[in-house]
């Protein structure tokens, strides 16, 4: 017969040939010591395949797919049955919230854990619970409620100056696309010198969010891809993340979507420029 | 209306081979736990589309793999790592050393560098052992197709497992926790 290519010897392995063509490619294996080798080079992968992932079989289900299975599923799954599930949770109220918080705190450890991340991302956490709630002082320059080239340059003065200071590229991201606006910063005392703080508000006196900056602590995570981190601390959802030169931390007591929308804003307009260094 | 409950049963039933593929597929217990419930669910909300002279294995194969592509394209922007969650992936990775540890490390090296559309119907005829018809009916491609990617798929693994040595650790550290 002709050379069999790869496909035919691959598909004879699988024992994807009729008995007349199966039988041709044997008698050509027989001859071709050298091709058979490498057909039973692929046949002990293949076995090797089946060894490495065979045990999964034996392993017992989680609870969480034999529950998905018998529990959930379909019945919340129509529409009118959710809103009544829904309506049934604001009725109840506060006893169902409290019991849901007292059992996510009493039998799920993952909770907790989440309660207590990194601890300058916890730094992050309080600095935007002291600094959020001051009406006349929430900031130390403020670039808000000021004509247009004012802003601008209130804008340059602060990036500049936070880049000095922190010694990490300082970039004034603009989250107006999402609905918020600019208020200002200040410099914080970190652990081992200087930190940032970034505070927006949505437009309209709304909610704010901050965005918290330091030099990351030296080691080898310095030139490890970004991955972003989800925490909450009680009302307070937390993404945070190293990116380059600087670790970021974005705060605000939004649901988690929301968040993460405002990250994705930042994490893209942190890669993409860099304001320099200006001494 | 509600999956019958003889569904259901049938579904508990598939779940441990679900779970194999999934596995082989993430490479990763956890991440591999959450695509088979995904598919669990979303076979639970389309049960009446199942054909029962089908493979209910095969059907739900199928859902699997277009989860997984779901989920590759809304992560294709970023990683988002619950501290607890990369935790517990961690945890699993130590706690769990599969039956030969020489030779799981280069194996499922040599898996993760393989590219998705080798290794997927590599391990639906190796590992699952899938006819090359279902392999095609799984992915939505001609068995031909199927046919050149998994002799691909071989020669790709095997060149990885001989040329590996070296190169091993580089591929480990995907994520990390700050």
């Amino acid at each position: 017969m002709n050379t069999p290519d790869d496909n035919k010897l691959s598909a004879w392995l699988d024992g994807e040939l009729d008995a007349q063509e199966a039988a041709q490619v044997e008698a050509w294996l027989g001859e071709r010591p050298e091709a058979a080798a490498r057909v039973r080079e692929w046949a002990a992968d293949r076995d090797a395949l089946r060894a490495r992932f065979d045990p999964v079989l034996n392993e017992r289900s989680p609870q969480r797919l034999t529950k998905a299975v018998l529990e959930s599923g379909s019945r919340l799954a129509r529409p009118w049955a959710l809103a009544a599930a829904m309506a049934g949770v604001f009725v109840l109220g506060g006893a169902v919230g409290a019991l849901v918080a007292w059992q996510a705190a009493h039998t799920d450890p993952a909770a907790l854990a989440q309660q207590a991340p990194v601890p300058w991302v916890q730094r992050a956490a309080v600095a935007h619970s002291v600094y959020v709630p001051e009406v006349r002082h929430p900031v130390e320059v403020n670039v808000a409620d000021r004509t247009a080239p004012d802003v601008r340059a209130q804008e340059e003065h602060l990036a500049r100056w936070l880049t000095r200071r922190l010694d990490v590229p300082v970039k004034l991201f603009d989250l107006r696309e999402h609905g918020y606006e600019l208020v200002g910063g200040r410099l914080l005392p970190d652990v081992a010198g200087p930190s940032a703080q970034l505070m927006y508000q949505r437009a309209g006196g709304g909610e704010r969010v901050t965005v918290y900056l330091r030099k990351p602590d030296s080691g080898p995570e310095a030139d490890a891809p970004a991955a972003f981190h989800y925490a909450r601390r009680g009302e307070l959802g937390l993404f945070y993340w190293v990116e380059g030169a600087a670790g970021y931390a974005l705060v605000g007591a939004l649901p988690r979507d929301k968040l993460l929308a405002l990250a994705e804003a930042i994490h893209r307009q942190g890669s993409a420029v860099e304001v320099p260094a200006l001494r | 209306m509600d999956a019958p409950a003889a569904f259901r049963q049938q579904l508990l039933a598939a779940i441990p081979r679900l779970r194999r593929y999934a596995r082989s597929l993430m490479l990763d217990a956890h991440a591999a736990d959450d695509l088979v419930q995904t598919t669990l669910e979303r076979a639970l909300a389309h049960w009446h589309q199942f054909d029962q002279r089908r493979d209910l294995v095969v059907w739900l194969i199928g859902i699997a793999h277009h989860a997984h592509l779901d989920e590759l394209r809304r992560n294709a922007r970023l990683t988002v790592v619950d501290p607890a969650q990369a935790q517990a992936h961690a945890d699993a990775r130590s706690f769990d050393p599969g039956p030969d540890l020489g030779l799981r490390v280069d194996l499922v090296a040599a898996l993760r560098r393989l590219p998705l559309e080798q290794r997927e119907p590599l391990l639906l005829v190796a590992v699952e052992q899938l006819s090359y018809a279902e392999c095609a009916t799984v992915l939505h491609l001609p068995v031909g197709t199927v046919m050149s990617r998994i002799s691909r798929g071989r020669v790709a693994l095997r060149a990885l497992l001989e040329g590996q040595g070296r190169e091993a650790k580089a591929a480990r550290t995907l994520r990390r926790v700050i």
